[in-house]
């Protein structure tokens, strides 16, 4: 065995022991040292970078480290083995470290305010808080690419901590439909199981009860809100229908389930609720959210758009709601992005570009170093290359200047920020490709409201509200997004951005059991439209795959 | 009560487009009616054909083509006979050898022969590239120069090189500019859009929006079409409007029908008669779905079609 010990800025040290041959980013994890890596560790997207400090790591090099990053000692954690005892330094913008996810924009004040809001405005609906039981409770969210969690003192209805972390799954594809295709082979439903279980719910339970220093045993209600696969391959149960025809997932509700059936280290007897699917890819993270936006309660025609890997919208009032949903990809969690990163420290979250000049204003998260650039960034980032005509409204690079650059290999790019100014000393660049990932996803979410509101006969104009939820960052820039033609175009009053709506719905379902049977109840009320099956949802996809459409009207 | 025709017309009208100077410059599109509706309202330009030929030679082709063109010695000498041929209205030279993969003839080579034919014929000129769009560009850049005050087309600007053909050929030497894209009405419009934001006017802009050889999946084509003729009329969309040229010849020439031999499929009869009937055919589809103009090769597909078009828009008794 070796010692093993974390460094980090503005932490204290974190000590553990490891094998020989031990993956460094496993121990780190099985430590609870969280450590930013979206590609699970299959040593893709070169975001997991440590610096040794003392001791030797055996390595595989690859491309993300430049030669020069090697001889600093940097390293990429996933591709690392221990052989020796080591010292490890975890760049702060760099990686989500264990205790610094308190300071991280993850449970920032706007979003802490935002959830104590929207939750009051649940419980000022006329549903009923329980009475007040002590004890906490643990409400977790879980995306196709991020999985989020929070712990909630459920006397005061108090969040006590808040983490999140890539899903682990993510190995194993980067969207439903190649999970699903995983955990059809042999062996493969329990290692989907294992690695969302194990390796990125368990340190995301073991951090939150660290940080509010509490036993695990302490929790004693559980609500999990996913998609429809995620539920499924959460149970370990058989997704494989979800993505056949004609398209009917195994279970839409899953009752009486505790901790101990799950394999939750909570208190046993816990009760594990989860929020209820409509369909196969409109699953209890839409339901758990459709809760927070209150659309059930209102007469007002609202939109709800969850902006994820998959892409959902819910339309509809009291009377009515129809849902769909469509594939976004990765790219407004920053995945499928060169540069992308998830929403934390360094993440380059709002841009503004100087026509003359091409240079760049960013905000940064925390206002460090930038590191990246996450899905809030991106859009204004876009929507201002586009703007000031650098690129066309096909995403391709149509000027020249100091900040362009051209690569044999990699096409070109704009450079966003340049090496001596960014945290790990190499220029943060976003590429034609990064563009065109982010056009498809943009179009994905635009196509699929323009779909659903036509299969009722309806225009964007008819829309009295409309929410926008998901782990983008935290300021969606709305005018900026309606430019690029992501978001229909009506009065910017009539947006609010609602945050993680799956998790703040799986709060006001641990908070109370009214709140729970509200979104049985309108899960059971919502009429779910398959896109795949319109004929004319791909036409309206190619037509959106434009900055900002291609029929340039609805964007005047 | 007897029938009551009435005539479906449009306010909006397809773009004329005129190629060419002089006496024997042609003009496609204009009409506010659906494809050879000229029972509907006169269409206001026919349907137009361009007899194709290649700088590689016809040595090799089908004896129609080869007979036709004997005794030419070189690419001027073809344009020369071309120009005569009965039914065309305008020729099309195809740049196939600058292509790298093939004798990969320099940009200044082509650009000299082109001169040379624009001054041995009177006839509009539309010049195809190599279908190597790096090449394209280039080719497009040095022809256009050659070709100054000749009001040519150049087919095609596509996606990734439309900037170059847009600037040289659209902007620096007032050529008309083709469109081209993979049968779909939204890259067709958006193509239009990029080429129209480099400042070439919609009006100088003619669409190629790709084919295929009858039966090859051409229900694509026709719904395509259909598509974008029904966008420019009822609902005036400008960015559709412009008139549609379709080369036929090089898709119809190359399927199976027109290229495996009498001896090895000898109940499928004469080869030339199919290839011939392959393009007619295309060409007639084309022409119903809302091509202004086709590009053909074989001089008897080119009488037939010209045929087909009298018949279809002259007034009876013409």
């Amino acid at each position: 065995m070796f010692n093993i010990i974390f460094k980090s800025d503005n932490c204290p040290d974190i000590k553990t022991s490891a094998e020989k041959g031990a993956n460094l980013l496993e121990t780190a994890l099985l430590a609870g040292v969280l450590i930013d890596s979206p590609c699970a560790g299959a040593g893709t997207c070169g975001k997991c970078k440590i610096k040794i400090l003392s001791g030797t790591l055996e390595y595989e090099k690859n491309i993300h480290l430049s030669d020069k990053e090697y001889s600093e000692g940097y390293r990429l954690a996933c591709q690392c083995r221990i052989v020796s005892d080591a010292e490890i330094y975890l760049p702060s913008s760099l990686s989500a470290f264990k205790s610094d996810i308190k300071t991280a924009s993850l449970s920032s004040r706007d979003e802490l305010e935002r959830y104590s809001l929207l939750l009051s405005k649940v419980f000022n609906s006329g549903i009923k808080k329980d009475e007040s039981s002590s004890g906490f409770g643990l409400a977790v969210d879980i995306g196709t690419t991020t999985v989020s969690a929070v712990l909630i003192d459920l006397k005061s209805g108090y969040v006590k901590a808040k983490a999140s972390a890539g899903n682990a799954q993510i190995r194993y594809g980067a969207d439903v439909i190649n999970r699903i295709i995983a955990s059809s082979k042999e062996g493969g439903r329990t290692r989907l199981k294992k690695a969302v279980r194990e390796e990125t719910i368990l340190p995301l339970i073991s951090s939150l009860c660290n940080e509010a220093e509490i036993e695990p045993e302490k929790i004693i209600k559980c609500v999990i809100a996913g998609n429809t696969t995620m539920e499924h391959l959460f149970v370990g149960e058989d997704a494989q229908s979800i993505r056949l025809e004609p398209y009917v997932p195994k279970f839409l509700e899953l009752h009486g389930k505790t901790a101990a059936d799950v394999g939750l280290p909570i208190s046993e007897s816990a009760p594990v609720i989860f929020a209820p699917n409509v369909g196969s890819y409109v699953g209890g993270d839409i339901t758990a959210g459709t809760l927070m936006t209150l659309i059930w309660n209102s007469e007002e025609l609202s939109l709800f758009i969850d902006l994820g890997t998959n892409g959902e919208i819910v339309f509809g009032n009291k009377d009515c709601l129809l849902c769909c949903a469509c594939s976004a990809g990765p790219a407004f969690e920053g995945g499928d992005i060169s540069c992308g990163m998830r929403a934390t420290d360094g993440a380059i979250e709002s841009c503004a570009i100087d026509e003359n000049s091409m240079e760049p204003v960013l905000g940064v998260i925390a206002n460090v170093p930038p590191a990246g650039i996450c899905g809030s960034g991106l859009i204004d980032l876009i929507s201002e290359l586009f703007r000031t005509g650098i690129i066309n409204a096909k995403g391709k690079f149509v000027k020249e200047g100091a900040r362009i650059k051209h690569d044999e290999y990699m096409g070109s790019s704009y450079v966003v920020a340049f090496a001596s100014q960014s945290a790990d000393g190499k220029d943060i660049e976003i590429t034609e490709t990064d563009i065109d990932n982010f056009i498809r996803a943009k179009a994905a979410i635009f196509s699929a409201v323009r779909t659903l509101l036509s299969s009722l006969d309806m225009s964007v104009d008819m829309i009295e509200k409309i929410y926008i939820a998901g782990g983008i960052g935290s300021g969606i820039n709305i005018s900026k997004a309606i430019k690029i033609g992501m978001l229909p175009n009506v009065e910017e009053r009539k947006y609010s951005y609602i945050g993680n709506s799956s998790l703040s719905g799986a709060c006001a379902m641990l908070l109370s059991k009214e709140a729970e049977n509200k979104v049985f109840e309108t899960a059971s009320n919502m009429t779910y439209i398959e896109l795949s099956t319109y004929p004319g949802y791909m036409e309206e996809f190619i037509a959106a795959c434009f900055l900002p459409h291609t029929n340039a009207l609805l964007f005047d | 009560m007897g029938f009551k025709r009435s005539p479906q017309t449009f306010s909006a009208k397809v773009n004329a487009v005129t190629i060419g100077t002089g006496e024997k410059a042609v003009t496609i599109g204009g009409e506010n009616v659906f494809p050879l509706y000229s029972f509907d309202a006169p269409i206001e330009n026919k349907p137009k054909i361009g007899v194709q030929i290649s700088d590689r030679g016809y040595n090799n082709a089908v004896a129609g083509i080869a007979e036709y063109y004997k005794g030419a010695e070189n690419f001027v000498d073809m344009a020369k006979k071309a120009a005569l041929m009965p039914g065309a209205d305008f020729l099309v030279l195809s740049f196939e050898s600058a292509n790298p993969d093939a004798e990969n003839t320099s940009v200044e080579e082509c650009a000299a022969l082109a001169k040379e034919i624009a001054e041995a014929v009177d006839m509009p000129i539309v010049v195809e590239g190599c279908k190597n769009k790096e090449k394209d560009a280039k080719l497009f850049d040095k022809i256009a120069a050659a070709l100054e005050g000749k009001n040519s087309l150049f087919l095609s600007a596509q996606e990734e090189n439309y900037k170059e053909i847009a600037a040289s050929a659209g902007l620096a030497y007032k050529h008309k500019v083709g469109a081209e894209s993979a049968v779909d009405i939204n890259l067709a419009k958006q193509l239009n859009v990029l080429i129209n934001q480099m400042g070439v006017a919609g009006e100088n802009i003619v669409m190629n929006l790709g084919s295929a050889a009858a039966g090859y999946g051409f229900e694509y084509v026709a719904s395509t079409m259909d598509r974008v003729r029904s966008a420019a009329l009822s609902q005036n969309d400008t960015m559709l409007q412009m008139p549609v040229i379709t080369p036929v010849s090089d898709e119809a020439w190359s399927v199976k029908e027109s290229i495996v031999s009498q001896e090895e499929f000898p109940q499928w009869g004469s080869m030339e008669q199919r290839g011939v009937s392959m393009e007619i055919s295309t060409a007639a589809a084309c022409l119903a779905a809302g091509s202004n103009a086709v590009i053909l090769r074989h001089p008897e597909s080119i009488a037939t079609i010209s045929k087909l078009i009298s018949a279809m828009c002259d007034k009876e008794g013409n």
